[in-house]
């Protein structure tokens, strides 16, 4: 059984993407930095080992801004299937986050949303642990 | 006579791991926001998968990227969709020219420190974005 998760995060450009990479810096760093590693997608793409790795020995949740699912088909290009694909679309909502209301570009960790998300996000990664 | 098109498609890595990371991130937007109408911005997350969208943008112009750490992800990607960039930042040594140390910065949210590095960043990109574009309007003499 795997005592750790790679979270890989999509690393778009719209602000659904900066909520949950904001929200994995909370859950690696702050919520479960004991079983969780942090994905890097350019890194993957670009065969570095650590990323490699990651998704080599640990199941993978992919954190997505829209439909696109593009940490999902990276991870895919990679020969590995994640586990759980989630959309801050629809996390987003499940939680009354307004994405309107946030800023574009930066949300602090701070902010409500970034918090409501990544624990969220550390739910699904302990659901996955202990499945 | 036909309407000349000259753009940069920006290429940060985008990456997440570090802290230099952020610094392209945010570099990234605000080289968008200073010529918007000479700069495309693209996502390494949707190049990464060949998104037709973002590939089409790719081939169609000039690319200036940005890598934040050795790795040099974004030049990887160039290189992996079989495209020379016309120019490559990469941050440790704009970090190098102007002499900023970012010990202390975090990379889920940039201090002073990062600021500045942002846009020392910014500023050599724009510098980039104009002399790739001059170069282009040139070629068409």
């Amino acid at each position: 059984m795997a005592d750790k998760v790679c979270l890989q995060p999509c690393l778009g450009l719209r602000k659904e993407s900066v909520l949950g990479r904001q929200a994995l810096y909370v859950v690696h760093e702050d919520l479960r930095p004991e079983t969780t590693v942090l994905g890097c997608g350019p890194a993957l793409n670009a065969n570095v080992q650590e990323d490699l790795d990651f998704i080599g020995l640990y199941p993978v949740i992919a954190v997505e801004a829209c439909e696109l699912d593009c940490a999902t088909r990276l991870v895919g290009k990679k020969g590995k299937q994640v586990a759980r694909t989630l959309r801050v679309t629809d996390l987003a909502q499940e939680l009354a986050i307004d994405l309107a209301s946030l800023p574009e570009r930066h949300i602090p960790t701070e902010h409500p949303a970034v918090q409501a998300l990544a624990k969220r996000i550390a739910e699904q990664v302990d659901a996955l642990l202990a499945a | 006579m036909q309407e000349q098109d000259f753009k940069v498609a920006l290429l940060p890595c985008n990456g997440i791991g570090r802290l230099v990371s952020t610094v392209v991130r945010q570099a990234g937007y605000r080289i968008r926001e200073l010529r918007p109408d000479q700069v495309v911005l693209l996502s390494s997350g949707r190049l990464a998968v060949k998104d037709p969208e973002h590939f089409a943008l790719f081939q169609k112009y000039p690319v200036l990227v940005i890598d934040g750490c050795r790795p040099h992800c974004a030049s990887f990607m160039c290189d992996e969709l079989g495209k020379t960039p016309a120019a490559r930042i990469y941050v440790a040594d704009v970090m190098a020219e102007n002499k900023i140390a970012m010990a202390g910065e975090k990379r889920r949210g940039l201090s002073a420190k990062g600021e500045k590095l942002v846009a020392a960043l910014t500023q050599k990109a724009v510098q980039e974005v104009d002399r790739i574009i001059a170069d282009e309007m040139l070629s068409t003499l």
